[in-house]
């Protein structure tokens, strides 16, 4: 911080030596930055090295993230083994479900706030905006109770529908926000089109939300494919039926020796994650800052 | 029953076609007319008033049982779970470890996030999207790994972080990081600072773009330096939006549970229980390996019990906000 607290009040001073002085401080703030970020991700990179590792070299080599040789096998004892693979399709099913699910109840409810006029529309609002205030976690009991009435208990749809449910508030007021800033124009040039309601929000307006599509999505993906409360108290007694988190979980406490399955296994749980935020992460910041100018 | 008010008008026959000259229409024309938005609103308020707004009811009706969870609840108890609760020393205790747990994490996050921002904020520093992205990792890795890697990572086997701290010679003997109540606590804070630290910089970093660059031109016009520029532009300008990355933090470190569960699932000897474990432990049996027989009608009490003081507490947080916020609007008026 004191290196760019100084700069500006030096403005005046000779242009010559600034370049120098500047450069300097750049590098060195590049140098903490990195260095930084490299200590900070250091558990994730050691994850992926001892994921590698023989068994003895994961003891004798300890903290180095650089592994001694490349035992890819724990991968595949971690695939079939200790069902990561069955894990791994559990995970895609509930987070591809959980994202379809909330998409489509959030964009359609967001579209309709936003834009449309009806009866009990700011009651709708009220309720939805005091929803985002009460703590969600603590009303499992009931939930799993429904869930047993309707005759959804050991499925993944029951993991897919409450975990879609504890993040639609959010998701909403999302929605709301990015369709709210969209030009009025929009529904009357598609009705002199004789777009009817429908036609008008499926083909104009939820095409044209692509970007708050993708920041949800996201986030929804996410949180979904990282849930644990969620999934471990729907998989108790299905072991089949387990995320992977749930599945990561529940190794550690059954195999409390093969550390370097584990470290497969998490690799396993984080790389796909990695990548998809990696390739869609522009639209976290956009998405987010035209959602919290609202 | 947004759908049925939506389908009455349908049997008492169409509105009759408005006269030119309208008068403001009746409110079941208008709910007639809202008719497809109230179509599209279905789904998720079906969601929400299933899965959100009733448990919170349906959770009240189990407080006056004492019930396994198997089969209907029979035992009435009345008031005796919340009695119960109230007299119950690990409830208590796994309060006070929660809120140990968020006023640590949310001031020391949130101040680590902010410098962080503002200096990725710099439009002339090149690479700051990579570094966002460096600090912003952890928070797309499952708590659940999280947990698992600290475990490993901390463990007294082979050469690990302890034997490494001893050849720095910072400690003499291997620390039992997850063993002793206090450290473990403390494992737990700093892991979830780590983790959940990158939510919080977006944020911040969506705010500070929410401020015009010209306002920064003006203020470098005025010859205000780097410091007053934060102090006078960045942090007014940052407010609203930090006020509410602060309730957001604060609501979701009183729900943590994910990163106790797998570190320590509450011990050793209940000293890093906090309440969402012991909510489920109750619920579903079990703490520590040792299944005890879940008790349901307690959970609930429980839950129901720390819902109200959360709530107390959302409420006293929007109080302080705005009497700061009218304090400080007050000042700059005058």
């Amino acid at each position: 911080m004191a290196i760019l607290v100084s700069s500006a009040r030096r403005e005046p001073v000779p242009r010559r030596r600034a370049p120098v002085r500047r450069t300097a401080r750049r590098s060195l703030l590049h140098l903490v930055l990195l260095v930084g970020g490299l200590i900070w991700l250091f558990p994730l990179l050691w994850t992926l090295g001892s994921s590698l590792k023989s068994d003895n070299g994961f003891f004798s080599q300890g903290l180095n993230p650089l592994p001694d040789g490349v035992h890819a096998a724990n991968y595949s004892n971690a695939w079939q083994e200790a069902s990561f693979g069955s894990y791994f399709f559990n995970t895609i099913v509930v987070a591809g479900g959980t994202v379809i699910l909330t998409l489509l109840a959030t964009s359609m409810a967001g579209y309709v706030l936003a834009r449309t006029k009806f009866p009990g529309r700011k009651f709708c609002i009220g309720l939805i905006s005091v929803t985002l205030f009460l703590p969600h976690g603590y009303t499992i009991i009931p939930i799993f109770d429904i869930i047993r009435e309707i005759h959804l208990l050991n499925t993944l749809w029951a993991v897919i529908i409450v975990q879609a449910a504890s993040g639609l508030v959010f998701a909403t007021f999302l929605f709301m926000g990015y369709f709210s800033t969209m030009d009025r124009g929009l529904e009357d040039a598609a009705r002199v089109d004789g777009a009817s309601f429908h036609q008008t929000f499926w083909r104009v307006m939820f095409p044209l939300s692509g970007p708050m599509l993708a920041t949800v999505g996201l986030f929804t993906f996410i949180s979904a494919w990282n849930a644990f409360f969620v999934p471990l108290v729907f998989t108790l007694s299905k072991s089949n039926l387990r995320t992977l988190p749930v599945g990561m979980y529940a190794f550690l406490g059954e195999n409390s020796t093969q550390w370097t399955f584990v470290c497969a296994g998490s690799v396993i749980t984080l790389v796909p994650i990695v990548v998809i935020f990696l390739l869609l992460q522009r639209y976290f910041v956009n998405g987010l800052a035209g959602a919290i100018k609202g | 029953m947004l759908d049925t008010a939506a389908r009455r008008p349908r049997t008492s026959g169409r509105p009759a076609p408005p006269a030119r000259t309208r008068p403001r229409p009746g409110v079941w024309q208008r709910v007639w007319a809202g008719r497809r938005s109230y179509l599209y609103l279905a789904p998720l308020m079906t969601l929400l008033l299933v899965f959100v707004v009733y448990p919170i009811f349906g959770s009240l009706a189990y407080t006056f049982y004492s019930w396994n969870g198997i089969g209907s609840p029979q035992n009435f108890v009345g008031l005796g779970n919340f009695r119960q609760i109230i007299h119950n020393s690990i409830f208590w205790e796994s309060v006070e470890h929660t809120f140990i747990y968020a006023i640590i994490v949310v001031p020391v996050q949130l101040l680590i996030a902010l410098m962080l921002a503002l200096v990725l904020n710099n439009r002339k520093l090149r690479f700051s999207a990579f570094y966002r992205t460096l600090f912003f990792l952890p928070v797309v890795a499952s708590p659940a790994v999280v947990g698992v890697v600290v475990q490993l990572l901390l463990s007294n086997f082979g050469d690990t972080f302890n034997s490494w701290l001893m050849d720095v010679h910072v400690i003499s003997q291997p620390v039992d990081w997850l063993g002793n109540p206090t450290i473990a606590m403390g494992v737990i804070i700093v892991v979830g600072i780590w983790q959940t630290l990158g939510y919080n910089l977006v944020y911040f970093l969506a705010g500070l773009q929410t401020i015009p660059e010209e306002v920064y031109e003006a203020a470098k016009i005025d010859g205000a330096g780097r410091l007053r520029t934060l102090r006078s532009i960045t942090m007014p300008l940052l407010r609203p939006v930090g006020l509410m990355i602060v309730i957001l933090a604060f609501i979701g470190s009183f729900q943590v549970f994910d990163l106790v569960q797998v570190l320590t699932g509450g011990g050793p000897y209940f000293g890093t229980e906090v309440v969402n474990t012991f909510i489920y432990h109750l619920a579903f049996g079990g703490t520590m390996n040792q299944a005890t027989q879940p008790d349901v009608g307690l959970a609930s009490a429980a839950s129901f019990f720390y819902g109200l003081l959360l709530i107390g507490f959302a409420v006293l947080q929007v109080l302080i906000f705005r009497s700061i916020a009218k304090r400080r609007g007050g000042a700059e008026r005058a």
